[in-house]
């Protein structure tokens, strides 16, 4: 078994500790999350809840707060009102005057993905995905380069350790951020729209890598407008407009007969059906 | 009329004493002129108005004024302020500093500023402390689209230290003016002086290009 099946392993173990022996207990909640730009109501209120090793797939119209909730939960965004638990722990909360508080201990097992890759430019792969482990988790520089190799190996990217991000093709870009993501171990890794920015072939070549991590029941919380993907990947869907969930079911019933009339609406706009 | 270029060869080891201190005062101005930059630009994209508001004074107060008039000022002005004497060397060397600062804190400033919020996202989702996100993320990347708008501020700052030679500092521009008044030979010399400043000063625009293409080519 090499180091990254062992690393899996670990995951799955720790996934099921934090989803409990056989309780539905919740990886993450939102209860009552408010957050404004402005005079704008991004996320009103929203309640929401995710168990560890789910793949929630986030869909709405452009603007509902779908990436919101997303940047909410790495931390990119503060909040106004309501909290966040990750297992039983509060995460992100919201003090008496008004302070977002964020755990940063939680925060560091959650991984994410951004729509445009946001790998360091001036930094060659093999330091992209060193530069967290050896800097701030203290790991060793070999055992973190040998964990990098293999990472890398398994997304077939072996051979670009050592190349700068401005040599990659989108898809290659995409993979890599992926593998950073990946190599500090999260219990919950976020997808925000991964595949928008790239053609169709290497959209099949990322959807590949994540069903990959499906398969070794990695919590996701991903945001697409790809439905046909996310019908594949979703062991749990939600919908969202207007910073309000509207529907949160099974994919299979999402997808084919949703019990919302705003949700039916905006599937068979995006799926071509009017 | 008649020109006499060779007499400018008679001449030659005076003017390249010269350029020697043209480019001594230059070269010890960019490099203190662009550490002090690189901490003025720090304290201008601080949160703290303690830092940003003198900083800014300062930076505009260089930019906006000439740098004749900052040389004199320092030169003859700031010893009778102060109720010292300065050494000519140290008040010349001091006004190029301080132009160099202004405007080199101004490029850092603008490539500090134009690194994108995905790189800090991205800072943030790794866990990257302040220190090795300053450190390893923002700095370098800044310092990379900083070279060749600091290597074109290096070459301004080349061509306007001639104006230290109106303070009676022996550079090229001193030398040549002088030489071409005791021989009478302006053109000669002054013709002499212009094509030895563009000597230098062009391969290095040159370098600046080559640079910058080098840099794109990896980084982008």
């Amino acid at each position: 078994m090499n180091m990254v099946d062992n690393i899996n392993k670990q995951q799955e173990e720790e996934t099921a500790k934090y989803q409990g022996a056989e309780d539905n207990s919740p990886l993450i909640e939102f209860k009552g999350v408010t957050k404004r730009f402005g005079d704008t109501c991004v996320m009103d209120e929203m309640d929401l809840k995710m168990k560890a090793g789910d793949r929630l797939v986030i869909i709405g119209p452009s603007g509902s707060g779908k990436s919101t909730l997303l940047r909410v939960l790495m931390g990119l965004e503060k909040i106004d009102k309501g909290e966040i638990f990750f297992g039983s722990n509060p995460y992100i909360t919201v003090d008496r005057k008004g302070r977002t508080r964020t755990d940063m201990s939680v925060r560091s097992k959650i991984g994410m993905v951004f729509q445009h890759y946001t790998l360091f430019p001036h930094l060659s792969v093999m330091s992209n995905l060193t530069l967290s482990p050896v800097k701030v988790r203290g790991m060793a520089r070999s055992e973190a380069e040998d964990r990098a190799r293999e990472y890398l190996a398994r997304l077939g990217m072996e051979d670009k350790l050592y190349s700068y991000p401005g040599k990659l093709s989108g898809g290659q870009k995409q993979r890599v951020a992926i593998a950073r993501a990946l190599m500090l171990e999260p219990k919950l890794m976020l997808f925000d729209e991964v595949t928008s920015a790239l053609d169709p072939e290497m959209v099949a070549e990322i959807e590949k890598v994540m069903l990959d991590l499906a398969k070794q029941k990695m919590a996701m919380m991903i945001v697409t407008h790809d439905m046909y993907f996310a019908k594949k990947i979703a062991t749990e869907s939600v919908f969202i407009a207007g910073g309000k969930v509207i529907e949160k079911c099974d994919p299979e019933i999402m997808f084919n007969e949703p019990k919302q009339e705003r949700t039916r609406d905006f599937l068979d706009k995006v799926l071509h059906l009017k | 009329m008649n020109f006499d270029f060779f007499r400018v060869l008679s001449y030659w080891d005076v003017l390249l004493n010269g350029l020697g201190i043209t480019l001594l005062f230059t070269v010890s101005a960019v490099i203190i002129g662009t550490l002090l930059g690189f901490i003025i630009s720090l304290m201008r994209v601080s949160p703290f108005r303690v830092l940003k508001w003198p900083a800014r004074l300062y930076v505009e107060f260089f930019r906006g004024t000439p740098m004749l008039i900052q040389l004199f000022w320092i030169f003859f002005c700031l010893p009778l302020v102060i109720g010292r004497d300065i050494p000519p060397y140290v008040s010349v060397l001091l006004a190029m500093v301080l132009f160099m600062a202004a405007i080199t804190s101004e490029t850092f400033r603008g490539s500090l500023k134009s690194i994108s919020g995905e790189q800090h996202d991205a800072c943030v989702a790794l866990g990257l402390n302040f220190r090795v996100k300053a450190i390893n993320v923002i700095f370098p990347q800044a310092l990379l689209r900083s070279i060749p708008p600091l290597m074109s501020n290096n070459v301004a700052l080349f061509k306007e230290s001639a104006l230290i030679s109106s303070v009676g500092i022996a550079d090229l521009m001193f030398v040549s003016s002088n030489i071409s008044s005791s021989t009478a030979r302006p053109v000669e010399f002054l013709t002499a002086a212009a094509i030895i400043y563009f000597v230098v000063a062009f391969p290095a625009t040159r370098l600046v290009d080559l640079v910058e293409k080098r840099l794109l080519l990896r980084f982008t």
